[in-house]
């Protein structure tokens, strides 16, 4: 079945355990995000925001539920096939930013592009324009070692960017940056990068400033997802 | 992915030059010793190789030089020597046995050549006289120069004293030292008629076929077997390998075991260490082939840089040793490690098997922690 949503939750549970020790990490949770919307996602520490971070990314499988990503259905996929869906349509940005080590931040990006089947020129090419992008020009050829914490989270931008990827899946992008970097970060996620792709964002974060930058603003507690999250921050 | 592999092995140069040097040295222990049993094979049969006879005769029953006993008797020896399309046919004796310098005993093939016979002796002399006297012999230089011996010094076979007349060259290996003494003089030690011979170095008419003379040699004279000069040393060589296979065999499994460990080692370590990142490339979109071919490329490039690595050394250990053990001839040839290739491959692939286990058990669920 084929929506029109960049991505779709449709009954997702996922629980832990069972009988007396079962936890319910996400429940029943109906989720649509439309192309070029900003989702946040908030809630308490143990809420299941990372859990269902990971459902809808494709990478823990939910007890029971349906997930569109793009208006294709996952739930009968192989694990190849849902990492082709998380290599083309996904982008992941992480706390811990999750570069590789041994690489620089050009090659950090193309690599991306090469599992994807890119070739060398083209990844180099698109590597440029992002980084320049970025303002990471002359950084491209540091390892992550070698750069900020800042530098570090736009490299990850990058890297999910670079596969043009309709959804991005956020998980406390801002959690290790001081503040004002945090916001600096986000602003060229969510405002100042091919907005006019209609690339969605799925941001799960405890800073509340990054409530300026979304369309839609979600509280999830006790795995429950609930609507107009103002009134519970 | 393979500069990611190749990336993740150089991050940390000194563990990738312990693995791929771990690598060169099983290689260069593997090379080293059929090098040297190549190297004993050839010296073996210098002797054979040196001299103009294309064909041996010996007695029936016998087919080769080392570890045997041969006596053709004079008769068979002129029936020989007078066979039509022969040449010439020069009858040499053949014993081992140990020549006493001083105190110590050297294991020798001990050849009693004619000093009047055109050939049967040292075919290269460095210096003296290669045609011994009775009371004379010929030996290696390189031998003489270990024992700080020269022309005119005496040494002893069977209590029987022998001034050295002869300095040769190319005669004197770990397995094999030739030494060549009087034919006559041998005879009597031997307790042989002079004019038998244990091996007869028979060579052709120009206008003879050598295989038919062969084949004609061996119906007429029964007591005799007639080889050609390459089934001769053939089947010494052969006898030679047999002898060393299962030591040879041996080591080259301790030698490939230590491969395995050392590459399987180095890769499941390497893995281990960027498993979080494993577990990145795995959130990202990398499919399992993307993942197993970065172990097996980190694997391939280890034992490939170890490989070339080993075949060098191996070359180099090969010329030193040379130079300072003239004796010990370790003759490696491109045959024997294209040989081994085969092997590495599927050594190396088992050797990745581990990590591969270990990278499909990681979980992508890894990036999410801090």
């Amino acid at each position: 079945m084929h929506t029109n949503y960049s991505l779709e939750l449709i009954q997702i549970n996922k629980i832990y355990g069972s009988g007396a020790t079962e936890v319910r990490a996400v429940d029943s949770v109906d989720l649509q995000v439309n192309p070029g919307e900003i989702v946040l996602i908030m809630g308490p520490s143990g809420s299941g925001k990372t859990t269902l971070l990971s459902i809808a990314g494709l990478l823990l499988r939910p007890t029971s539920g349906t997930i569109h990503v793009n208006g294709i259905s996952t739930s009968i996929l192989n694990e190849n096939e849902l990492a082709r869906i998380r290599l083309e349509s996904i982008g992941f940005v992480f706390q811990a930013y999750n570069l590789i080590a041994s690489l620089t931040a050009r090659e950090n990006i193309q690599l991306v592009m090469n599992m994807a089947g890119a070739r060398d020129h083209k990844a180099q090419e698109r590597s440029q324009e992002l980084l320049a992008l970025l303002g990471l020009e002359e950084r491209a050829n540091h390892l992550p070692a070698d750069l900020s914490g800042g530098q570090k989270q736009r490299v990850a931008i990058a890297r999910a960017l670079a596969n043009d990827a309709q959804l991005i899946l956020a998980d406390e992008p801002t959690g290790n940056l001081d503040s004002k970097t945090g916001y600096e970060v986000m602003e060229l996620l969510c405002c100042g990068l091919d907005r006019e792709k209609g690339r969605s964002i799925v941001i799960v974060t405890h800073d509340h400033r990054l409530t300026d930058i979304a369309d839609r603003v979600l509280w999830l507690e006790d795995g429950q997802l609930q609507e107009n999250a103002v009134g519970m921050m | 992915m393979a500069k990611l592999a190749w990336r993740n092995l150089t991050q940390q140069p000194l563990r990738f030059a312990i693995s791929a040097g771990g690598v060169a040295l099983a290689v260069v222990l593997i090379l080293a010793m059929s090098g040297v049993f190549a190297g004993s094979e050839e010296h073996a049969v210098l002797y054979m190789r040196n001299q103009p006879a294309e064909l041996w005769g010996m007695q029936a029953g016998v087919s080769n030089l080392h570890m045997s006993s041969s006596i053709l008797s004079e008769e068979t020896v002129q029936q020989i020597q007078q066979f039509p399309g022969v040449e010439q046919a020069i009858g040499v004796l053949y014993a081992s046995a140990g020549v006493d310098v001083g105190e110590t005993e050297i294991y020798s093939y001990v050849i009693g050549i004619d000093p009047n016979a055109p050939y049967g002796g040292p075919w290269s002399l460095v210096e003296g006289n290669g045609s011994p006297g009775l009371n004379e012999i010929a030996i290696d230089r390189d031998l003489a120069y270990r024992y700080g011996l020269t022309l005119g010094d005496t040494v002893s076979i069977l209590g029987y004293p022998l001034t050295i007349t002869g300095l040769s060259e190319g005669t004197f290996g770990i397995a094999t030292n030739v030494v060549f003494v009087n034919k006559t003089a041998m005879a009597l030690l031997m307790d042989v008629s002079p004019q038998s011979a244990s091996y007869v170095l028979i060579e052709p008419k120009t206008d003879t076929n050598v295989n038919s003379l062969e084949n004609a040699l061996n119906s007429t004279i029964r007591d005799a077997n007639i080889m050609s000069r390459a089934n001769f040393i053939g089947s010494d060589q052969e006898m030679i390998r047999q002898m060393g296979a299962d030591i040879l065999q041996m080591m080259n499994v301790i030698a490939y075991i230590i491969g395995l460990l050392i590459i399987g080692i180095t890769v499941y370590t390497a893995t281990l260490e960027r498993a979080r990142e494993f577990g990145v490339l795995k959130a990202i979109g990398a499919n399992t082939r993307q993942l197993v071919s970065t172990v097996f490329i980190q694997s391939y490039l280890i034992a490939g840089i170890g490989f070339s690595a080993g075949i060098g050394l191996a070359y180099l250990v090969s010329i030193l040793v040379a130079r300072l053990s003239p004796e010990i001839l370790i003759l490696i040839e491109p045959r024997q490690w294209l040989s081994q290739l085969p092997v590495l491959v599927i050594v190396t692939g088992v050797a990745s098997l581990l990590p591969v286990q270990r990278i499909r058990s990681i979980d992508p669920l890894i990036v999410f922690k801090a």
